[in-house]
């Protein structure tokens, strides 16, 4: 996952980088558009060969490369517990928030680093007119499992979007929102979700969208490639639980699993109540075992999509699997 | 009652003591500098001025006078204490102090203090006596029937506004029914009920279940987790308990549908679950719900109906019955009543589609018809319809009865409009004349047949000709164009009769007799469409086109009749340029390659759209207008062979239109555009205009667009090649980057998926060819041979195309707009061919690809004559409504964006908004002062009959009958009070409280700038499609019903409220004028995502949520202020 702060950021000048267009102004008298690329976040799940997650890697474990530059974590973390720092000398050591400056002047706070946020993209469409309070039931069910250090947002789609519950940790709030969805028309699945990333985008810390509809689309005006640069870029993994069969649109599948393969997310197509209560079991657990880190990136001329590699350095590397995002465009201001 | 001139100066307690002489602080120095710098757009100073002034002198009567007087006039919620605080001097002139006392009892009135107006206006020397307040006539007679349940659960399910008024629920219901309750079944006349109405009446089902349950108290009542009932509540609502009673137990679906309705009712599940969770008592209230009905049930069932069942159910059972309740309630009390009583429930309810679309204008006063033309056409109108007006209720029946709905829509579309039209049309014989040929040999199917109304372009007719000063229609070009239209059209006849008759016309009357006589047909009624846009493009020309410019604009309207609103928008063109215009559209149509007609097509509207903004906003001399559009569009008439002559085109036009707005001849041609578009290249507002400019460079930047600079930078450079000198490879690289992001995102589906799927054949030719631009590779291959080199500028015509149709994009990018930054391609993937077959290239623009994920998105699709429209709907979907189920409103919307959008606000003056707030002011106090006055009361009305329709200008009678001003006051929108407020100047209506002198003191201040035209241009909004321009004004029309064909999006052009609204409220607030450039599309955005419409017409919802946005947006800047207030004493 790869996320932004304005704690720091790095303008590469023309002149500096030897770059063609980084810091060309397009506007000479007022606004300068450059690229700008703030802390990167990154999460990712490291599996066997049987798919059991391994977890108590340590950061020593890992080596991060953006285009093939090996990249110096800042921190690290594990599921849901609470940061460590990497030092230079490699040590680590409890992640201060007084270090990286205070959240109000665009600093982090440990907190943001703590639990994740996760954004429900519930689809109440005349498409899932049926299923409606199936999947209410569900969403009921996920959000109170969820780690007590998650918050939660319900947000529902047909036409427009109804920001349903906004994001908190308050179970009750979240769930009264939910209760409280109203069915709707035609489904606009595609620019629900893009205005879904855009708020989680504006919220520090790992973020999650989790989108749950039976597929079509009939009125999204942006395309689903769209909507997975901008979770690509601003490093939000989409899960998505289908409740259609998954051969009866065979359209919306492709659509699914691209947008949440190239995110680091995954796609369940779940057409029981009881599939879909075990797919948003597997969410949590994805959730609980993945590994963030954090790190400024090097000096990259590449102003267009930067490819991320995870390597694990251990012994058993070779038998482990590593999900992550592939990579991110810088972004442009 | 009119005002004397000598009353004037006593109207105005502020203006009175003005010149009163004072200690400390010279009163006519400080009203003079309060006003310079009200006039500077200063209000915080003034403000300030005025409370130092108060300060060093807290009891001096005239300065006091003076901050009661600025307070009111800016709305500000002080005034009242401010008017106290003089009236509790001593020894005060007793002119003043019986001003001052009424003008405060009626700001206590408009603030709905009833109490305190009555004790107010005891105080005052021979008080007037305010109306006792009562429920008798203040509206149609309304008895009270009963559902189950809370109103809430109702409403959601019924979709409707939990808003409504309870007189206005009912009404709300019947339409929902008759519009989305039931659908034919096959091709037959049968209904059957939609899934909306099954699921109201499911609920209804439900409803009653809980109201059995919850008994006598009326409440759903549990003691605790395990009591006996809580099996039965949770059986009724499709739950159960998964768990026992405890902190584990969660509510789970056990029958889909019961919990369905249980949910999108909204029952208080959540609670629910809470409740057994945490093992305390859970109680709802499930009181039935008390719907108001017209008349009561009695009127509108038979005695076994009653008997058999509930009201309700009855309603919901029976569209035509629904049908009938929605057509007496549109009437005004009086009619209605009369109806009742004299024509049989049955008789009425066969004509009730009649009444439900046109009986909203039926109007009896006294017991007559108040009929159009008034007594001079009263006697055509008995011959018409074969009872005279004056013979009340009989004459509705007729009207109603006579020839399904022809008649009445006659009557209703003459009844709507004023002016010299009315007086033309309602000409004793040209009214049975053009009735005769509206009405036809054949009268069904009726206009009111369909679910729209269907008399949209008689309506379009009456409204929009133009009635010249000696009393005769403009025909645009003369009779013969008309009558040569008529016999040889191109594309076949209109009508064989009208054929046959026009080689016989002679008269104005013959032409608009067709008109009339075309107006009954459900088909495109394309002469209509020929003549109104005519008559719009010469309404506003000093002298009218020419009649072979008309005819050959009438002949080729079909090709070319969208991009007609360019001349309308400039009065100032010549016949020959606009034949140009039509040569050069044609040249660009016959390019059989459609790669290169779609660069073309692009270039050339591009760049006669960024002519009609910049002579919109006034930055291109209105001297030069003319010659300058004759200048773009001369290359393309003949000359385009190849991409080069396209190129130059486009970069001569882009030189052309820089200069002719002053721009200096070694200005940076991309950072001048940005300037211009944003409206403003000498605003002293840097901080409104860099924000502004940074939101148009963020859309460019997010559209990847090159720069003019870059292109035309490029195209020297390539010159210069030839000539021999060195190549600049940082200048190819910074093109190569932003042309190889051309690469991203790439589809993520396959070919044979795209091939399947999405649509745009020539769009993604035109992408792909961008695609694979390599100008080193151009360049190398040139080898230094100097044609090669300049040929190769060629290559750039596709990037200026794009860069140039971008720039129109970015300029009317809408409020909220996500596609924008999101779709990089959008701007570059427009349309300008359109499916094949469909010769899209001239045609108005259109969203197409709407939910095909495969298509790479939706995108435009025609011409670019109306981007800002096409815009706006497209991106309107992306504004999240802030209520649940609040439907963003298809038709009216996007208006709103673009009216929203499209004006520009920096050559405003603060003396404007100023003018406008004071209107409106006026308008209210007016309405306050008929509460009081009887005299004042039937001046008012008279006045306000030009705007409202019957039913509400009699509420708005009865509640200041009563002096319910408040209520008065809501029925009101902003615009009728801006208008209300001109005429009650105009007629010197007598309404105290020195709004009269403040407005005469700006008229006299700066007369170009304050006046009603000026106005109109500031703050008028497009109306593309009702005066077939884009440029902003004020019309002043009656609020339009929906109407077949165009859906709300007339009605929405007739809304002229919100751009007033937010000015009054810019000036209350003290914002300068300048703002509104960033604060009218943020506030639209707002009001947009608020409205809880229950259905197209429902404006009144848009009119509360502007209403609750500007309360939301008080208390903001308020507290900002404060805020800002003390941090500067600190």
């Amino acid at each position: 996952m790869i996320s932004r702060y304005s704690r720091r950021q790095l303008i590469y000048s023309a002149a500096a980088a030897g770059m063609a267009r980084l810091a060309a102004p397009v506007w000479s008298q007022s606004p300068t558009f450059t690229v700008k690329v703030d802390m990167v976040v990154l999460s990712f799940t490291v599996t066997d060969n049987k798919g059991r997650y391994i977890n108590g890697l340590k950061p020593s474990d890992f080596r991060i490369l953006e285009d093939g530059i090996p990249q110096k974590v800042s921190t690290f973390a594990e599921g849901n517990r609470p940061p460590v720092q990497i030092m230079e000398d490699g040590s680590v050591r409890p992640f201060q928030a007084s270090e990286t400056g205070d959240e109000t002047r665009g600093g982090i706070s440990t907190d943001a680093f703590v639990g994740t946020n996760v954004f429900v993209l519930f689809d109440t469409s005349n498409y899932m007119y049926r299923g409606f309070v199936y999947a209410s039931d569900a969403i009921a069910d996920f959000v109170r499992g969820l780690d007590r250090a998650d918050s939660v947002a319900v947000y529902t789609f047909s036409r427009n979007l109804n920001r349903t519950a906004k994001l908190s940790s308050d179970r009750n709030q979240v769930l009264q929102g939910l209760r409280n969805a109203v069915a709707g028309d035609e489904a606009a699945l595609y620019n629900a979700l893009l205005l879904s990333l855009r708020d989680a985008a504006k919220v520090p810390g790992r973020k999650v969208v989790i989108v749950f509809s039976n597929g079509p689309d009939s009125a999204s005006m942006v395309a689903p490639d769209d909507v997975r640069a901008v979770a690509e870029d601003e490093g939000i993994p989409i899960y998505v639980i289908s409740t259609s069969d998954m051969n009866r649109d065979p359209i919306s599948t492709g659509v699914f699993r691209r947008l949440s393969s190239r995110t680091g997310g995954k796609t369940f197509f779940a057409k029981t109540w009881q599939k879909q209560v075990e797919a948003f079991e597997a969410i949590r657990e994805d959730l609980g075992n993945s590994y963030t880190v954090t790190y400024y990136p090097q000096p990259n001329p590449n102003e267009g999509f930067r490819r991320i590699t995870v390597e694990v350095l251990t012994d058993a590397a070779r038998r482990y699997r590593v999900s992550a995002r592939p990579g991110y465009r810088p972004r442009t201001t | 009652m009119l005002r004397s001139v000598t009353g004037i100066a006593l109207m105005s307690v502020g203006a009175v003591l003005l010149c009163a002489p004072a200690s400390g602080w010279n009163e006519s120095e400080l009203a003079r500098q309060v006003r310079g710098l009200e006039m500077n757009g200063d209000v915080r100073g003034a403000r300030q001025m005025l409370q130092r002034a108060l300060r060093s002198n807290p009891r001096d009567a005239a300065t006091l006078a003076l901050w009661a007087a600025f307070l009111d006039q800016r709305r500000d919620p002080g005034a009242r204490e401010a008017y106290e605080q003089f009236l509790a001097l001593p020894a005060l002139n007793p002119d003043l102090r019986r001003d001052a006392g009424r003008r405060l009892a009626l700001l206590e009135l408009i603030a709905g203090d009833r109490q305190a107006a009555e004790r107010r206006l005891a105080n005052l020397p021979s008080p007037p006596v305010l109306p006792s307040a009562s429920e008798a006539g203040s509206g149609l007679p309304m008895k009270p029937i009963y559902i189950p349940g809370p109103m809430r659960g109702f409403s959601r399910m019924a979709a409707l506004s939990p808003d409504l008024l309870p007189n206005d629920v009912m009404g709300a219901l019947t339409r929902n029914v008759v519009m989305n309750g039931y659908h034919a079944v096959g091709g037959s006349e049968s209904l059957e009920q939609t899934e909306y109405l099954k699921l109201v009446l499911r609920y209804l089902s439900q409803a009653r279940e809980l109201e059995k349950f919850a008994g006598e108290s009326r409440q759903i009542h549990l003691p605790e987790c395990d009591s006996a009932q809580t099996g039965e509540l949770l059986k009724i609502l499709g739950f159960r308990m998964r768990g026992g009673c405890g902190a584990d137990v969660v509510l789970e679906t056990v029958n889909a549908s019961r919990a369905f309705l249980s949910m999108d009712s909204g029952f208080p599940l959540a609670q629910l679950e809470e409740a057994l969770r945490t093992n305390r008592p859970f109680s709802h209230d499930w009181s039935p719900t008390q719907i108001p009905v017209l008349y009561g049930p009695e009127y509108w069932l038979s005695a076994r109906e009653r008997f058999t069942g509930e009201t309700i159910d009855a309603f919901l059972g029976d569209p035509s019955l629904c049908r009938l309740y929605l057509g007496l309630v549109k009437l005004d009390p009086e009619t209605a009543e009369q109806v009742r009583q004299h024509m049989p429930v049955q008789r009425v309810r066969a004509f009730a589609h009649v009444f439900d679309f046109f009986g909203g204008m039926f109007q009896l006063r006294n017991g007559r018809v108040v009929a159009p033309g008034g007594e001079r056409s009263a006697a055509a109108w008995a011959d018409l319809v074969g009872s005279h007006p004056n013979e009340g209720v009989v004459f509705v029946e007729k009207l109603v009865t006579k020839d399904d709905g022809w008649m009445a829509s006659y009557f209703d579309a003459l009844s709507r409009i004023s002016g010299p039209a009315v007086d033309y049309l309602t000409e004793p014989n040209r009214m049975k004349r053009f009735y005769t040929a509206l009405r036809g040999r054949i009268t069904s199917p009726g206009p009111a047949r369909p679910v729209f109304r269907a008399n949209t372009d008689l309506m379009l007719l009456t409204t929009r000709i133009h009635v010249l000063s000696d009393g005769r229609p403009h025909i645009p070009g003369g009779i013969d164009v008309w009558k040569q239209l008529f016999i040889k059209h191109p594309h076949g006849k209109y009508d064989g009769k009208l054929t046959r008759a026009a080689s016989g016309w002679s008269q104005p009357d013959d032409v608009v007799e067709a008109l009339f006589a075309l107006s009954r047909k459900a088909v495109e009624n394309e002469p209509l469409k020929i003549f109104l846009t005519l008559t719009d493009i010469d309404r506003r020309r000093e002298r009218p086109l020419e009649s072979a410019t008309v005819d050959r604009l009438a002949r080729e309207f079909r090709a070319y009749g969208a991009q007609y609103s360019l001349f309308t928008e400039a009065p100032s063109l010549s016949d020959a340029t606009i034949l140009q215009f039509m040569d050069a559209a044609s040249a660009v149509s016959s390019i059989r390659n459609n790669v290169m007609k779609a660069d073309a097509a692009g270039t050339m509207q591009a760049l006669t759209g960024l002519w009609q903004v910049f002579v919109r906003q006034g930055l291109l001399p209105a001297a030069q207008a003319d010659a300058v559009l004759a200048g773009l569009v001369e290359p393309f008439t003949t000359r385009i062979r190849n991409d080069q002559d396209l190129f130059d085109a486009g970069r001569d036009g882009v030189f052309a239109l820089l200069k002719a707005t002053g721009a200096p001849a070694e200005v940076n041609p991309h950072d001048r555009m940005i300037d211009l578009l944003a409206g403003a290249p000498d605003a002293r507002d840097e901080e409104s205009l860099g924000l502004l400019r940074t939101q148009m460079l963020r859309v460019f930047e997010a559209q990847r667009l090159v720069s003019l600079k870059v292109i035309f930078d490029l195209s020297e450079h390539l010159e210069s090649l030839s000539r021999g000198e060195k190549l600049n490879t940082a200048l190819l690289n910074r093109l190569a980057s932003r042309v190889s992001d051309l690469n991203l995102p790439k589809a993520s589906l396959t070919t044979t998926e795209k091939n399947s799927f999405s649509f745009g054949y020539w769009t993604e030719r035109h992408l792909d060819a961008q695609r694979k631009l390599n100008f080193r590779a151009v360049i190398d291959r040139a080898g230094g041979n100097a044609e090669k080199l300049r040929e190769a500028r060629g290559l750039l015509a596709p990037l200026l195309r794009d860069t140039l149709v971008g720039l129109l994009y970015i300029h009317y990018a809408p409020p909220g707009a996500q596609i924008l930054y999101t779709n990089s391609l959008f701007a570059r993937s427009h349309d300008f061919i359109g499916i094949q077959g469909t010769q899209q290239t001239w045609k108005s623009t259109e969203v197409l690809g709407t939910g095909w994920p495969s298509s790479a998105g939706g995108r435009l699709v025609g011409s670019l004559s109306t981007l800002p429209y096409a815009l706006a709907e497209a991106e309107q979907n992306f504004l999240i409504p802030s209520r649940e189920q609040a439907l963003i409103w298809g038709d009216l919307v996007p208006q709103m964006l673009v009216s929203a959008k499209l004006p520009r606000w920096w050559r405003v003056t603060p003396g404007q908004t100023h003018w406008v707030g004071l209107h409106l002011r006026l308008g209210e106090a007016a309405l306050a002062e008929a509460a009081l006055s009887p005299a004042i009361r039937t001046d008012v009305l008279g006045l306000l009959d030009r705007f409202a329709q019957p039913a509400r200008w009699k509420r708005v009678a009865a509640h200041l009958e009563q002096a319910q001003v408040a209520q008065a006051i809501e029925q009101v929108t902003p615009s009728e009070f801006y208008h209300l407020g001109a005429l009650v100047i105009e007629k010197q209506l007598d309404v105290p409280g020195g709004l009269h002198a403040k407005i005469a003191e700006l008229a006299n201040a700066d007369p170009e700038r304050h006046n009603h035209a000026a106005i109109s241009a500031a703050f008028g909004t497009p109306k593309p499609t009702l005066a077939n321009s884009l440029r902003p004004q004020l019309l002043n029309l009656r609020t339009f019903p929906t109407l077949m064909g165009y859906s709300s999006r007339i009605l929405a052009e007739t809304w002229e409220s919100s751009n007033l609204f937010y000015a009054a409220l810019s000036d209350e607030l003290g914002y300068r004028p300048s703002q509104l450039n960033l604060l009218i599309p943020e506030w639209t955005q707002r009001t947009v995502e608020q409205i809880f419409a229950t259905h197209l017409e429902d404006w009144p919802a848009l009119l509360r949520s502007m209403h609750v946005i500007a309360g939301q947006i008080r208390t903001e800047t308020r507290k900002s202020q404060a805020l800002e207030e003390q941090a500067s004493l600190e």
